[in-house]
């Protein structure tokens, strides 16, 4: 269990944070570039002194502000922090750099370590036990690593995903608390990303150590975690599963930062019942579904915004799926397989993008139909699903 | 063109080298080195500039670390501590030193006290070689130092290494190639001072000042088997470090 309850400075904002991460749970820090997550992750590796923070890891506390001051140092941490540099030790060879940590500690406890006055024989024979021990483990880990072949080598015959294998690798053997993973493969292929991800999740699972990704690309998120933290500016604005996440934004923000990009007047919706939304209202977990019959009266329709992602979004007027758009193509490009379609909208200024099967000639008019979107109060909260939305009550 | 132009330069730069070799006669270097005690200046400089190494390893590697680092507040006014030393032109150093720890300073009285001197004994000798060497090892073992990464000490760190021990194990090695370079300058520079030796450590005279006085006594030629063992001696290490160096950086490319 890694628990940890941040404040830290930045040069212009304060990341303030709490998370719990669980035994074998993926969290994912999902975030613009800039807004902490790094941050946040140098201070539980202790590589950076918080203003405050109660950081505990598997029942230990490595950092502790205020009266009973902690501050573990981090090579007494054991948490595991991978970058998108793997950060191999040039002079040695993969293996060497696969046992670093067990070299290390074998080198601290020594004939006078920690097991007391023993025999001189009963030492060397812990250490080879020990070494034994390492080998087993190395061999195992390194075929499911498939880096079995490479133990000789030098880590500069390496190609960048062999060399995160081995970085994930070294930080498997030394038995880490915790793992840690900042952007770790951004400069890698597609293909070469999954596969590493995967085996990531599966080494996490089968090790039971609590993991936290950083990212600042949503997909890579989803891939890899089970829980989904949104972080803008140093603060948490939503946590939940990662379709949670996406598919109800807490708030108007969150939405643009996990890929909404349109912001539709939801026709007709009642200004008075908005005005009853209470800070309360903000929490995107709840799952809130309002009516979908235009039942909401009045004017201040300019209020109430329906948030429209490019991927939940189809042609044609399906009414009873969600919120029905019309309007007139004004671009048209294409999106790997899709094609990208700009759309604005009728009876208002705001424009929408939608990711559909087929090209549409600018200035054709067009339906489409946003599946399910959020909405959004004046405040910027999240008021409820549908074609339009009245505040949950 | 430019291959030409680079092996003009090149030539001219092992000029000197080549004159030794072509003026020197296997007579004259026979009688030279076959009169009694011709060796003890070089037995003499080995062993101060043995002892001018470990000084300088002991004194400079922590300080050309904290350069690298950025450790030391003012980082500016260390350096130029540092480079005084490289700027000052030896003679000058040596001038200054008999100011400095000469008999009638306070450090020579202290010195006295202590039943030593600063005045053309061994110890003077190795001050000189410091004063004149220091520079190099101190700037060539910062430049070393700065080209480690600190993400791999970083890494060290969190792989459960305190900073001693991840010193030992990653920075180091690292940076070895480069230490052994700035080291094997070092030795070549404190083999050949003599600016500064001249001035406080004319006795006991070392290879420098043997040739030197040789020159003044003798004569050219008769100097001229001394200049030649100068350089075996102050040669091999650095050609040593160059080979090494090279290799380990060969090893890492893998």
């Amino acid at each position: 269990m890694l628990e940890a309850d941040v404040e830290v400075d930045r040069r212009d904002f304060t990341v303030r944070a709490s998370l719990t991460v669980a035994p074998g749970e993926r969290l994912a820090l999902f975030g613009p570039s800039g807004a902490g997550k790094t941050t946040l992750l140098e201070v539980i590796a202790g590589m950076v002194a918080p203003r405050r923070a109660r950081i505990a890891l598997a029942g230990r506390v490595l950092t502790s502000t205020g009266k009973s001051a902690t501050a573990v140092p981090p090579w007494q941490r054991k948490v595991g922090l991978l970058r998108q540099d793997p950060g191999l030790f040039p002079h040695l060879s993969i293996r060497d750099n696969l046992l670093y940590a067990r070299r290390g500690r074998a080198g601290r406890v020594g004939p006078a370590g920690p097991a007391g006055p023993v025999a001189g024989a009963d030492g060397a024979e812990g250490a080879d036990g020990a070494a034994a021990g390492n080998l087993a483990e190395l061999t195992e880990l390194s075929e499911i690593l498939g880096i079995a072949g490479l133990l000789a080598a030098m880590p500069a015959r390496l190609s960048g995903g062999q060399a995160h294998r081995v970085a994930l690798g070294r930080l498997l053997l030394a038995h880490c608390d915790a793992l840690l993973l900042d952007e770790p493969y951004a400069g890698l292929d597609a293909s070469l990303r999954r596969t590493l991800t995967d085996l990531v999740v599966s080494l996490v699972g089968q090790r039971r150590v609590p993991s936290i990704l950083v990212a600042h690309e949503l997909a890579e998120t989803q891939a890899f975690a089970d829980r989904l933290a949104v972080l803008d500016r140093g603060q948490i604005l939503q946590a939940g599963s990662p379709s949670e996440v996406v598919l109800r934004p807490a708030s108007r923000r969150v939405a643009e930062l996990v890929g909404y990009t349109g912001f539709v007047p939801v026709p007709g919706s009642g200004s008075g019942s908005d005005r009853g939304s209470g800070p309360g209202s903000g929490s995107g977990s709840s799952p809130g579904s309002g009516p979908r019959s235009g039942r909401g009266s009045g004017p201040g329709s300019e209020e109430t915004v329906a948030g429209v992602h490019p991927d939940r979004v189809i042609g044609g007027r399906h009414p009873d799926r969600g919120l029905v758009l019309a309007g007139v193509v004004t671009g048209c490009r294409p999106a790997g397989a899709l094609w990208e379609v700009t759309v604005r909208v009728s009876g208002s200024r705001a424009t929408v993008v939608a990711r559909l099967p087929e090209a549409a000639p600018s200035e054709q008019e067009i339906a489409l139909t946003a599946l399910d979107p959020p909405c959004f109060g004046p405040d910027g909260t999240a008021v409820g699903i549908g074609e339009t939305a009245t505040v949950p009550r | 063109m430019g291959l030409a132009g680079t092996g003009v330069i090149w030539i001219a730069l092992l000029g000197p080298v080549i004159a030794l070799l072509t003026h020197l006669s296997w007579h004259a270097i026979t009688t030279s080195l076959s009169a009694p005690g011709a060796f003890d200046p070089l037995v003499l400089s080995a062993e101060s500039g043995a002892v001018t190494l470990g000084v300088l390893v002991l004194l400079g590697t922590p300080l050309a670390w904290a350069l690298a680092r950025g450790g030391l507040p003012f980082p500016r006014v260390w350096e130029a501590g540092v480079l005084a030393s490289l700027l000052l032109p030896p003679l000058v150093i040596g001038l200054l030193l008999v100011f400095m720890i000469g008999p009638y300073t306070p450090i020579g009285h202290l010195l006295s006290g202590l039943h030593l001197s600063a005045t053309d004994t061994f110890l003077a000798l190795v001050i000189a070689q410091v004063y004149e060497s220091a520079p190099y090892y101190v700037l060539g073992a910062q430049a070393a130092f700065s080209s480690v990464d600190p993400r791999l000490e970083q890494q060290a760190a969190l792989l459960g290494d305190p900073p001693r021990r991840a010193f030992r194990r990653v920075t180091v090695p690292l940076a070895a190639p480069g230490l052994a370079m700035a080291l094997a300058i070092a030795w070549a520079r404190a083999m050949g001072a003599f600016g500064a030796v001249v001035i406080i450590a004319y006795h006991p005279t070392g290879l420098p000042l043997q040739i030197w006085t040789t020159l003044q006594e003798t004569g050219l030629p008769s100097a001229l088997p001394y200049a030649l063992v100068l350089l075996v001696v102050a040669l091999p290490l650095p050609i040593a470090a160059y080979i090494w160096s090279a290799r380990a950086r060969g090893r890492r490319r893998g």
